[in-house]
């Protein structure tokens, strides 16, 4: 079985030297991207265990939508200006805005998501971690 | 990623994206992908309309590809020839041409979107070729908007789980461009088989040798 396989890449090798090449490496990247497609539907978790932490990059309705809360409610509790002066704004941003630290906007908005959801408190970050969500 | 490319549009709004679609149609090395689906993730946030985005991506988009289609046109094959001085540049760019010759529109068409990493370079060479403009726009607009509405519309739906889309859409977009190429391979192999056994059929019939042949790229 080997030896024919052998004698058949002999012949279309010969026959056409570069795209056999290529043709290695177009089957070989398939079967990488058919296995990395699959590993992904299988490991990833359901959608109710990820649960996103509150990021600095995060704007306060992409915040109430992820975790269906009305956006007032999160617009409120951290003071944000509506409409925004100049395009959606960060929580990063927002900080700038108020002219305080960044800690003090999350922290309020995590207490405005556990009022609002008590039974499904948003997770919180360790302490000094970068605003990362969970499921990056 | 996820973090820096929200960061550029909670920035400069829509306008980045349109830069991003722009850009990425000349074969620049821009996550675009990433940026449609965080755009469709503002627009599900409420924080932009789907119009600023749609039409910012679509508008980059449409605009980056017909500059290709230009600087294939007047560059001709000497830029083109520049461009894939990089070993695989210019074996994207071969296969690129292979679409444009065999399928004209709909090659032009496929590659907006479903085979998305090739379409800068078959915007060059369907340039560099002479493709009739007229064709190429017709393919070429329609491919974008479902490249567009795909991916925006992909943001939208998944608009907290944008960094997961990504990965995924990254695998199956590289499957699809790696099965591409697989079965465009096959095909010219299997042309030059058939090429030289009726090569060796005619020097049989014939009774004479023919002159050896050039080695032609493979």
């Amino acid at each position: 079985m080997l030896k024919k396989m052998a004698t058949f890449i002999n012949k279309i090798w010969s026959a056409a030297p570069v795209a056999t090449v290529i043709l290695g490496v177009a089957l070989s990247a398939s079967l990488f991207f058919a296995v990395r497609s699959a590993v992904f539907f299988v490991a990833h978790p359901p959608r109710s265990e990820r649960a996103q932490t509150v990021a600095t990059w995060m704007t306060p309705r992409f915040i109430a939508r992820s975790w269906h809360i009305p956006p007032r409610v999160i617009l409120r509790a951290i003071d944000a200006p509506n409409p925004p002066p100049d395009g959606p704004m960060s929580l990063r941003e927002l900080a700038e805005y108020r002219g305080v630290p960044i800690a003090q906007v999350i922290a309020e908005v995590e207490a405005a998501i556990s009022d609002f959801r008590p039974e499904k408190p948003a997770p919180r970050r360790k302490p000094g971690a970068k605003g990362e969500p969970a499921n990056d | 990623m996820t973090e820096t490319v929200f960061g550029l549009v909670t920035e400069f709004g829509a306008y980045v994206i349109f830069v991003s679609a722009f850009l990425s149609c000349l074969a620049l090395p821009i996550p675009t992908s990433i940026m449609m689906l965080t755009g469709g993730a503002f627009v599900a946030a409420g924080d932009l309309s789907f119009w600023s985005v749609g039409f910012s991506a679509y508008l980059g988009a449409v605009l980056g590809d017909q500059a290709g289609y230009l600087i294939g046109r007047t560059g001709g094959t000497a830029l083109v020839e520049r461009l894939s001085q990089s070993p695989s540049r210019a074996l994207v760019l071969a296969r690129a041409k292979t679409l444009v010759d065999q399928r004209g529109g709909t090659g032009v068409f496929l590659s907006t979107w479903a085979l998305a990493p090739l379409g800068p370079w078959v915007n060059f060479v369907a340039g560099a070729t002479g493709l009739s403009w007229i064709r190429f726009t017709i393919w070429d607009v329609l491919g974008e908007t479902v490249w567009v509405t795909v991916y925006v519309g992909l943001g939208y739906v998944f608009m907290d789980q944008i960094a997961s889309v990504a990965e995924i859409m990254g695998d199956v977009i590289g499957l699809l461009v790696a099965l591409a190429m697989v079965a465009a391979t096959t095909f010219w192999i299997r042309g030059m088989l058939r090429a030289k056994a009726e090569r060796r059929n005619l020097e049989t019939q014939e009774g004479v040798a023919l002159p050896p042949e050039k080695v032609m790229e493979g």
